[in-house]
């Protein structure tokens, strides 16, 4: 009886709460402002430096009202998030998209043409490269913001206690990797897990050694090649001969790796250096290199980066995709304050880098700047398919004991069956 | 006059249960159901979520056939609960067995302990245990080679990934079960035991002939709850492995989840569920028969 | 005999500290400098309130948890009523279709929440329960789990009781509310600690179906600390799950002198 009446106000209470709750959520919308959402992923500093544009905008107009929100996690947001969202035609107005998923949106008819929104000559002023990452069919369907590369980073003190150069060569790489290797420190951190970000860093090695996953126009797979499993087996050798972890306490992504001493090498991308400085600003404890090379191979990075995309599905392309060119493709001030200031990268517009000249010469970002950008190469957008089952290839060398040649082999099989399915 | 009292209550009987019954009947056709048999719709269409499903039969199912990484998730499935559920249940039972003869005090200190590990959400305790798990210099590592042994390489290892996430589960869910193990052991009447005790019987044997048999309830409630939710387990593996090391952790529903959200073939994804609502409820079919049957 | 039994006293409380051992280092590291975190060794030099103040800095924590208590305790509280009723019209009462019933409620157990999700969405979204706390409460609070476990406990019900309450001229529903309800703690504390838990720890769900940053609730929240960002200090994340466990480690005490309690049936068999 007592228990019961308890359960009855309680409950009651709660009730009132909730109706509180709910009927306070109704602030109807005015008149004729359009509204937009904004769904993004980002946090900390990048979502403060979002959140910023988005106010701005809000404030020097009145005709359009963008709604910002944020996961503060890449992961749901691009594998649970939007889809829930799309698949119920409640798609955000604008999001991101990266090369891992940009195909899957750009196929579902998702993604909205940009050409038409463009200032005059501000399309020429975006690298050709970046653009044509994102055109399908002549139509750009995205807007770069930022161009990160990758490079090795490496702990001056280890490697000159070891007795170690800079090493140059993938042989020289695995050698230096081995003998760094200690109970407390891991030789290289490289990423471990399945997903877009393993091949992203492991790309690079790809390229140098004169592979690809696909052949020019993407209908076939070039996967069972010896450059491809070559570029295989180098990675198994890391994590078969114990030079790399098999598990991170730290993500992949984090330069904490290295600057938290728990490795002594790491291949990691340009945001990598405003944390180096600011957490772990040991002087000339760290280097930075480019990625080693196999003998006779030719030096490549990979330049990947997060874009704009407008919902071609939404109501209002137009609006969304003027918010998005006055952010990052008209004045040279906020995307360069982004790659700058929020974070470091390269921006995607010649006139932006122009302006950001002097800064692009501070510390190690001179590495990036002289000794890496000229080979960098855009990531492909591959569909998602190809992506597993170029990750389940490295997944196999790495783990699973395969020869590069094996599993090359399996994955060729799988990505010409994915393309034919396609069709 | 009796006859029709005894009539007039069975109707109240009948009235009485479905209204008892009608919330969550309600609650669970619009929640559960539908959504359940609206994703056998999609499974009949090729669905990518982004643009419109295009009906095509039951051609997913028959894709599914050959489908040699599905039926690898579906084996590795059934491993991971062949090790979990019958752990777990032992483990928990051995336990609350043990705590019931503790002294009041001690009782509630170690029902307390054994409980706490429930309190923390899946995805922190996958961190800490990524933290006692680290092949470098993790707690276990270190005690192990302290202790003279090889390090081992836990999470990052085809053959240990999956023992290593049984583990953490288990490490989850011990005092819960526990819990509710102990709640019936103290249905049973004590004056059983005190007759088992004046036969002399010993404490296993007590166990054997006593608490083991009036536990029968409890103990198909926990099989077959811990069977559905091993054959269902998702959150620590994606955070923990998200199914590698080369696979080796990728269970069903994970299989499923990158299917649906990852290369967003929503209809095939949907498939793949309905085939693995089917085992789970044939096995949990199974499981009822054999207990009603013996008892 | 008293040496066994104290024995075994030494064995369980062993056990339960190994238990404790994962949520020692969970607490420890939440205090520790970010560069001391992976140091097993205690020192006071290495001892910082700085991780669990960035926590309240970084986050509206305080009004994530106001809403994390709302909806785990009004699903928790409706849930145990709701599916108790079931449980025990399922246990005692005769009607046409009860295997049936159960049969299918037990059904609804099987069904992989990732897999309906995108559905449930599409249900929820069209009564336009979407960001209200109607949305983040209402799925939530229908669950098989809990009437199982309620039928399961009412089928071991000692009958006596009931009959003598028939006997009495009291309604079947008066008779549960009065009589079987109240002597139905045994299971309702469990449950409560399993149904809070749940819910308090839920996060896929509400990041999917609530845009509205003030109805974030705990994990959500918390998830732009712990998620993947791009400087992710380990201390911090320590210090946010700590905080996040709080409430519910603050539930398991005040229950815990109620859990295991038998049914009081003294004098009855």
């Amino acid at each position: 009886m007592k228990l019961w009446k308890k359960l009855m106000t309680i409950g009651f209470v709660l009730t009132l709460i909730v109706m509180a709750g709910c009927s306070s959520d109704s602030e109807g919308e005015s008149g004729d402002v359009v509204t937009l959402t904004f769904s993004d992923f980002h946090s900390e500093g990048d979502q403060e430096f979002f959140e910023g544009l988005v106010d701005e905008y809000n404030k020097m107009q009145d005709e359009v009202k963008i709604e910002y929100t944020t996961t503060g996690n890449l992961t749901d947001y691009s594998n649970t998030k939007l889809p829930v969202a799309f698949a119920n035609n409640e798609g955000p107005d604008i999001f991101m998209t990266s090369p891992g998923d940009f195909q899957k949106y750009a196929d579902a008819g998702v993604l909205a043409d940009l050409s038409p929104y463009f200032k005059e000559g501000v399309k020429e002023d975006f690298l050709p490269s970046a653009l044509e990452a994102v055109t399908v069919d002549d139509k750009i369907l995205a807007l770069p913001f930022e161009l990160e590369l990758l490079g090795l980073y490496y702990n001056k003190t280890m490697l000159e206690e070891a007795n170690l150069e800079v090493p140059k060569t993938w042989d020289e790489l695995l050698a230096a990797a081995k003998k760094l290797t200690t109970d407390d420190v891991a030789g290289i951190a490289l990423p471990t897990d399945k997903g877009a970000y393993l091949n992203f860093v492991w790309y690079p090695f790809l390229w140098q050694n004169g592979g690809s996953v696909l052949n020019e126009d993407g209908t076939k797979s070039t996967f069972n090649t010896p450059e491809v499993a070559e570029a295989l087996d180098i990675w198994g050798s890391f994590f078969q001969e114990g030079a790399a972890p098999s598990k991170l306490q730290i993500d992949p992504t984090d330069i904490g790796n290295l600057g938290g001493g728990t490795a002594a090498m790491q291949i990691v991308g340009t945001w990598a250096i405003p944390m180096l400085e600011s957490e772990y600003a040991d002087g000339d404890e760290f280097g930075l290199a480019p990625i080693p090379i196999p003998e006779g191979g030719k030096h490549a990075t990979a330049a990947g980066g997060w874009k704009f995309a407008v919902n071609a599905k939404s109501e209002h392309v137009k609006e969304a995709a003027d918010f998005i060119m006055w952010a990052v493709g008209d004045d040279k001030e906020r995307p360069l304050e982004y790659v700058t200031e929020t974070k470091f990268a390269y921006a995607p517009r010649q006139s932006v880098v122009e302006e950001g000249k002097e800064f692009y010469d501070k510390g190690l970002r001179k590495v990036f700047t002289e000794e890496i950008y000229d080979s960098a190469i855009p990531e492909p957008k591959f569909g998602a398919e190809v992506v597993d089952a170029v990750g389940e290839a490295l997944q196999n060398v790495m783990f699973g004991g395969m020869s590069g040649k094996e599993a090359a082999k399996i994955a060729d099989e799988k990505i010409q069956s994915i393309l034919d399915s396609k069709k | 006059m009796k006859r029709m009292k005894k009539n007039r209550r069975k109707r109240n009987e009948v009235l009485t249960a479905y209204g008892f019954l009608l919330p969550n009947l309600v609650g669970l056709t619009v929640f559960v159901f539908f959504p359940m048999i609206y994703a056998f719709y999609v499974s009949l269409h090729d669905w990518n979520a982004l643009s419109p499903k295009v009906f095509i039969g039951f051609d997913n199912y028959v894709e599914m056939a050959s489908d040699k990484r599905w039926w690898a998730s579906v084996g590795r499935t059934f491993l991971f609960t062949l090790i979990y559920v019958p752990a777990l249940y032992c483990l928990s039972l051995f336990f609350a067995v043990i705590l019931n003869n503790l002294k009041q005090k001690y009782q509630s200190i170690a029902r307390t302990m054994f409980l706490l590990p429930f309190a923390i959400t899946s995805v922190i305790s996958a961190v800490i245990w990524m933290f006692l798990y680290d092949p470098r210099n993790g707690v276990l590592n270190q005690l192990l080679s302290s202790l003279g042994f090889d390090k081992l390489e836990f999470l990052g290892s085809t053959n240990q990934a999956l023992v290593s996430i049984v583990v953490v589960i288990l490490w989850i869910n011990i005092g819960y079960n526990m819990i509710i193990f102990m709640a019936s052991i103290k249905e049973i009447p004590k004056d059983y035991y005190e007759a088992a005790k004046i036969d002399g019987a010993s404490a296993w044997r007590a166990f054997r002939s006593i608490t083991f048999p009036l536990l029968r309830g409890t103990s198909t409630f926990i099989l077959i709850v811990t069977m559905i939710a091993s054959f269902t387990v998702f959150d620590q593996i994606m955070v923990m492995t998200s199914g590698g090391p080369a696979s080796s952790t990728e269970v069903s529903v994970l299989y499923i989840y990158k299917q649906a959200f990852e290369f967003l073939n929503m209809g095939y994804a949907s498939a793949l569920a309905v085939i693995l609502f089917l085992i789970i409820f044939i096995l949990s079919l199974a499981q009822l028969r054999l207990y009603t049957k013996k008892g | 005999m008293k040496l066994r039994k104290s024995t075994i006293t030494i064995f369980a409380i062993v056990c339960g500290l190994l238990m404790l051992a994962p949520i020692y280092f969970l607490v420890v590291g939440a205090f520790k400098t970010p560069d001391s975190v992976f140091d097993l060794s205690l020192r006071i030099s290495d001892f910082t309130f700085d991780n669990i103040k960035q926590v309240f800095a970084e986050t509206n924590i305080v009004r994530a948890i106001f809403n994390s208590l709302i909806v785990s305790v009004t699903v928790t509280v409706v849930a145990m009523l709701i599916h108790a009723m079931a449980g025990y019209a399922l246990a005692r009462l005769n009607f046409p279709g009860k295997t049936f019933t159960f049969g299918w409620i037990i059904s609804t157990l099987m069904v992989p929440f990732s897999v309906i999700m995108i559905p449930l969405y599409m249900v929820v979204q069209n009564l336009g329960m979407a960001n209200s706390y109607l949305g983040l409460i209402v799925p939530m609070i229908f669950n098989a789990y809990g009437i199982f476990l309620f039928r399961q406990f009412y089928l071991e019900f000692p009958k006596e009781l009931e009959e003598a309450a028939y006997v009495e001229g009291l309604s079947i529903a008066g008779t549960f509310f009065r009589l079987v309800l109240p002597l139905s703690k045994p299971i309702i504390v469990p449950l409560t600690i399993g149904f809070f838990t749940a819910n308090w720890n839920n996060y896929l769900w509400p990041m999917i179906i609530n845009q509205k940053e003030e109805l974030n609730v705990v994990q959500v929240a918390l998830a732009n600390i712990v998620g993947g960002g791009y400087e992710t200090e380990w201390s911090v994340m320590l210090a946010a799950a700590l905080i996040s466990a709080i409430p519910t480690f603050i539930l398991f005490f005040i229950v815990q002198r109620h859990l295991v309690e038998g049914v009081k049936t003294t004098g009855i068999k």
